[in-house]
């Protein structure tokens, strides 16, 4: 945890804070505050240029983030009352952050540091389907993602079912689906020789039980592993997201705050979902306590993130925290098309490129917008990554970047509402060995060299 | 003051305004049909503009207060004409986010939709139990019984309302609708759901066709 010495001064403030209707604090607190700094800093949205070279708009919309988090705060739902917090503490928090930590333990262990914008430091690769999958192919999804040779950490498919029942939040079923994910996990990654590991653990727990039960350094969530802790769009938490930041303090591991601004909802437009996202990473460094931020933020209709009204403040947001933070904080791919698509090649390398470019690290990837169960492979992940190691390594600069982003999305960009949901794993991969199929391989193969020819120089 | 004047009103989401000219139509005679239809219009129009996002949720959420202010106003003249029963409420929704779920903002989108389109709802939040959703359908008389779910591991809880209704000899007394980013027709069909909205501006006429209303 990265704000220990805070925890209970925190937490207080969840109890006397300001108090506010649940029903007013969005319409009342939050929106007239997101206009207000969006006014006040001249925050516009360029749909021309997918990602700005403009460092004083990137200086602008961490002020305007720093300003909406210190005057609204977090939301408690349960206690209606704002935790917030002063320059002081947020400058205190940032100074705490050291800008880098050992994620993962023995020979797995990687030191995750800090990115810059335009950095040749490669970006830490966080390999994750996002979806549910069937009980049956758990074990073979976490085989098949754990042989991917730019995976620093991972993060598991979701039990939907687990002994042939249906997992039901904050039941024992979740208990048990819980524990049948990480003995999954822990036994995937002894098989292929990375027992160490990191993991972002457990997703088949949405309860804080769940979560909970699952703390265990010998076969359990590792203390060198993360969990990773909701905030409820927008601004919003709970006591059982609470719970789970005391509980990590406590037990000792990492913490991510997820967070998903929605384009179109709350935030408004693509100015409102660049300066959230700002807002957002010093929520999870303050509030949180978290290590890093995972942030998805997606489109209200198809909640995907691959088109430029996203790509756009994914690629300020980057450059904003790059440039005035330590802090550490992954850009999480929402793609529009299935596996075994082209689509979700190009929607995952565009994704990807901007990302990294503009000081992000990975995590790839949601396909199909996560929405279906199986349909996710770690192919198009492994695409994304390793475009994100290409670009960072021949220092790529933003404006080629956005070159090549136009080229991409012109090949998707107006497929965004109807596209191909593609293959389900067991339809792409072969279940027993975890690897592609050939067709699947070639495919990919295929748009790796299209995107080599884009100017994308591949180390392999 | 005229009734374009507070269509423009309601569709700019300036609640102030469109109270002061639903008082002032009070003093003058107005046709009571022709206010309701073109009011309903106006909220359509919006509603048309949200789901291609030319606005966003903010300015629709103000256009549906402004419509609400306005018609708290006009409303018990509306009600006492002849029009007010031709234009009759398309049906009462029991509305929710299911037990386990904090998650309410597409809930709370299709709430807006349903109330301006011509829907009664009532809203019971989120993190409810299935039994609640029965109870109050129950008390209402509603026709619909509608259940959110932005978690794969809460969509058990629309599964269980229809379970209940089932067990309490009451399946075929309420439309079960659901919806929420996890959820599909196949879902749907699995569960035995009487509908599924894929969108929040889908609901409005996927279910007042199920009632076999326009």
């Amino acid at each position: 945890m990265s704000t220990p010495y805070r925890l209970w001064e925190i937490q207080k403030r969840a109890n006397d804070g300001p108090q506010c209707d649940e029903d007013d604090f969005l319409p009342k607190v939050f929106h007239p505050k997101l206009q207000q700094v969006i006014k006040k800093y001249g925050i516009k949205y360029d749909p021309k240029t997918p990602v700005p070279a403009d460092e004083d708009l990137a200086d602008r919309v961490w002020h305007a983030g720093w300003e909406l988090f210190r005057d609204v705060g977090l939301y408690n739902t349960d206690t209606h009352r704002m935790i917030r917090l002063s320059d002081a503490e947020i400058k205190e928090a940032l100074y705490m952050h050291s800008g880098q930590y050992w994620v993962g333990a023995g020979k797995d262990a990687v030191l995750w540091k800090h990115r810059q914008v335009e950095d040749r430091k490669t970006p830490f690769c966080l390999f994750s389907p996002d979806c549910t999958c069937s009980e049956e192919l758990h074990y073979s999804m976490c085989l098949a993602y754990l042989k991917e040779p730019l995976l620093d950490g991972f993060c598991a498919p979701i039990l939907e079912d687990t002994m042939g029942l249906k997992i039901r939040s904050a039941s024992p079923f979740e208990i048990a689906g819980c524990t049948q994910h990480i003995y999954n996990l822990r036994l995937a990654a002894k098989q292929v020789g990375r027992p160490g590991i990191f993991f972002v653990a457990v997703g088949t727990a949405e309860h804080d039980s769940g979560q909970i039960s699952v703390s265990n350094n010998e076969w359990g969530v590792r203390t060198t592993d993360s969990r990773i802790i909701g905030t409820l769009t927008e601004f919003k938490t709970a006591d059982t997201l609470l719970n789970r930041i005391v509980h990590c303090a406590q037990y000792g591991c990492y913490v991510g705050n997820l967070t998903g601004p929605i384009y179109g909802g709350w935030c408004g437009g693509s100015e409102g979902v660049a300066v959230a996202l700002v807002a957002y990473s010093l929520n999870g460094l303050c509030i949180y306590g978290a290590i890093y931020n995972q942030h998805f933020p997606f489109h209200l209709n198809w909640g995907s993130n691959t088109t430029r009204e996203l790509l756009w403040p994914i690629a300020v947001a980057g450059q904003a925290l790059g440039r005035n933070s330590p802090l550490l904080y992954t850009s999480n791919g929402f793609s529009n098309a299935g596996p075994m698509t082209e689509m979700v090649f190009y929607e995952t390398a565009c994704h990807a490129l901007v990302s990294t470019v503009t000081s992000w690290d990975l995590w790839e990837m949601a396909s199909a917008r996560n929405k279906y169960r199986n349909r996710a492979t770690p192919l198009e992940a492994r695409i994304g990554m390793e475009v994100g190691h290409a670009v960072a390594r021949q220092g790529m600069t933003r404006q080629e970047a956005n070159e090549i982003a136009l080229k991409l999305l012109a090949k998707y960009e107006s497929r965004a509402g109807d596209a191909p949901m593609g293959k389900q794993y067991q339809e792409c991969y072969d279940v027993a060995t975890a690897l592609p199929t050939q067709e699947h391989y070639d495919m990919y193969r295929r748009i790796k060299d299209e995107l080599a020819g884009m100017g994308i120089r591949f180390p392999y | 003051m005229s009734i374009e004047k507070l269509c423009q009103a309601v569709e700019n989401g300036v609640q102030d305004e469109a109270e002061q000219i639903a008082k002032d139509l009070l003093n003058q005679t107005f046709d009571a049909k022709e206010t309701i239809d073109r009011l309903l219009a106006t909220m359509q129009k919006v509603g048309d503009r949200f789901a291609r996002l030319e606005i966003f949720l903010p300015e629709m959420m103000q256009a549906g207060q402004a419509m609400a202010a306005a018609m708290r106003i006009l409303g018990p003249t509306l009600s006492q004409s002849a029009a007010a029963a031709q234009v009759a409420k398309k049906g009462k929704v029991v509305l929710g986010t299911v037990k386990g779920d904090l998650h309410e903002i597409g809930k709370n989108i299709v709430k807006l939709m349903l109330e301006t389109t011509g829907f009664e709802v009532k809203d019971l939040g989120y993190d409810v139990d299935p039994l609640n959703f029965i109870k109050e359908a129950e008390t209402t008389g509603a026709d619909f019984i509608a259940a959110s779910a932005l978690m794969t591991t809460t969509m058990p809880h629309q599964k269980e309302i229809i379970d209940l209704l089932k067990d309490r000899g009451l399946r075929s007394k309420y439309k079960v609708v659901i919806g929420g980013a996890p959820t599909t027709q196949e879902w749907a069909d699995k569960i035995g759901a009487d509908l599924y909205c894929y969108d929040a501006g889908s609901a409005p006429k996927l279910m007042a066709k199920l009632l076999g209303k326009k």
